[in-house]
């Protein structure tokens, strides 16, 4: 009875802590919807949690504001642009890439070593490659265009791309496309018809995580892409350097931001412990 | 040659050309760079060594190792802690636990400047979240100590739900019957934990260790946006030292030279975990 008791008192002790763990994870959130629907004079004066309706009256004016201006529409274009052509490229690379790592036998350099070539890129510190990058891009003309940018995440996210896709194609039946063969199918219409659409699970997964990285991605693109390329991360970035401490075009900036790829990370949930593993864990 | 070969080499050979292209011959290119004096107007000048000896002359740079060795101690250390202790709240049955789940997931994908900014209106030491709420005078960002700390707990926050989520993933994998045979021995929870649990687990942590001490070298958004390196250099990161002196001192033969050394570095602490690393992928 005794034992009972305290089992049951550990339980909901447990489920205190977990709330109090979500709270001070979700806080930040919170706090940056709070602050951007924040008339600009009460952005210091409202105390706490900052209560909308409770402690002051909510406005969208920021957000009228700040989507209204034409500098943030073409960076959200720029960023859509980029992520979209990004996932393009490295899956067009990247899936046949993985089709022949989990299909044939490389003897030198083998398998094994040339999948961890493509994992290790992962391990570069960007900026080991930044200033070489740069050099290269300004000798081909290319500095802030979209183009430098899509090259260059595709670059970054290209091991994702092999490394979850190699997985998901080794784990096929090898039987179908064995019987498609006998039939007279040549290998791409098998990639293209049988394995790529029976991978369709894990593909959504690298999309969602190429995309997601592509859109944070910020050291290349402030290096590369001042004006006409300039992007969400960057475009924040300057606002902030120009206007100080303005709180709410930061918080209504940070959501921009911010939204899609945690909307992203939302949808992708069951795939994300595959995908940042880089296939290692099947979550 | 053999008709499979062409086909394998076609399925291949244009990820891996781009590989070449733009991740193996920047890399060397840099390192190339390295060695010279690189200058706007006139010829590169050749200079050896010199920029490699300069680094570990120069004060800034030297502090930066520190400061990044310290932030990535303290960051993935907090992270696997609180990541282990939360994948095993959540390991029993608990109410809304999907929900929750969700919401750690939350901060995973956040835009890393964007994260950085918001959390500059948190810390700020003047009617911010956390003074205000707390009714607290700690100096987040002015105080060097406190700047770094700061610019750790925001990486914290953020990747906290990646050992989270991996380690949920590999406790759910673990059988009832190794935990019912281990309650026949002992009542005590900590000694299932340590014995059965944590080996069960390892891999798993080495994993998650890997990859987060490789990713955590690699920071640069969030010192940017929140403390912008400073109070003075107080966190100022190796990759954020080697980007100003590329880009904004234009001296890209030491920026180069700083990066490869980053490189080395992290290269040194993946060797001694890779042979581990490469047991999990097989």
């Amino acid at each position: 009875m005794g034992r009972l008791k305290r089992r049951r008192v550990s339980q909901s002790g447990r489920f205190l802590l977990v709330i109090f763990a979500v709270g001070v994870m979700f806080l930040p959130f919170y706090w940056a919807a709070s602050l951007s629907i924040r008339d600009p004079k009460e952005a210091f004066t409202v105390a706490g949690l900052a209560v909308p309706f409770a402690q002051y009256r909510p406005t969208l004016a920021n957000w009228r504001t700040e989507l209204a201006t034409g500098e943030t529409q073409r960076a959200l274009l720029n960023s859509l642009v980029i992520a979209i052509s990004t996932v393009i490229a490295a899956v067009a690379l990247g899936a046949p890439a993985a089709y022949a790592l989990a299909r044939f036998r490389f003897r030198r350099p083998s398998n094994e070593d040339l999948t961890i070539w493509f994992l290790s890129q992962r391990v570069l510190p960007p900026v080991a490659t930044a200033i070489p990058f740069f050099l290269m891009m300004r000798f081909l003309g290319l500095l802030d265009t979209r183009l430098a940018l899509i090259i260059l995440n595709t670059t970054f996210n290209l091991p994702f791309v092999v490394v979850i896709m190699r997985q998901a194609f080794a784990d096929l039946p090898v039987e179908l496309e064995e019987a498609a063969q006998v039939d007279g199918a040549n290998h791409l219409d098998i990639f293209l018809k049988i394995s790529l659409r029976l991978a369709a699970p894990s593909l959504a997964a690298a999309v969602l995580i190429v995309i997601a990285f592509t859109w944070n991605e910020f050291l290349f693109a402030l290096m590369i892409g001042t004006l006409k390329a300039k992007v969400i991360p960057v475009h924040m970035a300057g606002a902030v350097d120009t206007r100080g401490v303005q709180f709410w075009f930061v918080a209504v900036r940070t959501l921009i931001a911010m939204l899609p790829p945690v909307v992203l990370a939302l949808l992708a949930q069951r795939y994300i412990v595959r995908g940042l593993t880089l296939g290692a864990v099947k979550g | 040659m053999h008709r499979n070969d062409r086909i394998k080499l076609a399925f291949l050979l244009p990820a891996a050309l781009w590989v070449l292209c733009f991740t193996a011959f920047p890399l060397v290119y840099g390192a190339k760079l390295s060695l010279y004096n690189v200058k706007i107007a006139s010829p590169d000048e050749f200079v050896g060594l010199r920029n490699y000896v300069h680094f570990f002359e120069d004060e800034r740079a030297l502090s930066s190792v520190w400061i990044t060795l310290i932030f990535v101690f303290c960051g993935v250390t907090a992270q696997m802690i609180l990541g282990m202790g939360l994948a095993l709240l959540f390991n029993r049955p608990l109410p809304m636990r999907g929900l929750f789940r969700t919401a750690l997931t939350m901060p995973l994908f956040a835009t890393p400047i964007a994260v950085g900014f918001l959390f500059f209106t948190i810390f700020y030491e003047e009617g911010g979240l956390i003074n205000g709420l707390l009714h607290l005078r700690v100096p987040w960002l002015s105080s060097p100590y406190w700047a770094l700390a700061s610019v750790i707990i925001v990486d914290v926050w953020q990747w906290t739900p990646f050992c989270f989520l991996i380690f949920l993933a590999a406790l759910q994998g673990i059988p009832d019957a190794y935990y019912e045979a281990a309650m026949l021995e002992t009542k005590n929870g900590w000694a299932v934990f340590r014995h059965i649990t944590l080996p069960v687990l390892q891999p798993m942590v080495i994993l998650v260790l890997l990859l987060r001490v490789t990713e955590a070298f690699k920071v640069f958004d969030i010192p940017f946006s929140l403390t912008a390196g400073g109070p003075g250099v107080a966190t100022q990161v190796l990759s954020m030292y080697a980007y100003r002196v590329g880009m904004r001192f234009f001296n890209f033969g030491y920026s180069s030279s700083i990066a490869i050394l980053l490189l080395i570095l992290v290269m040194a602490i993946i060797m001694t975990l890779f042979k581990r690393i490469r047991q999990a992928y097989q």
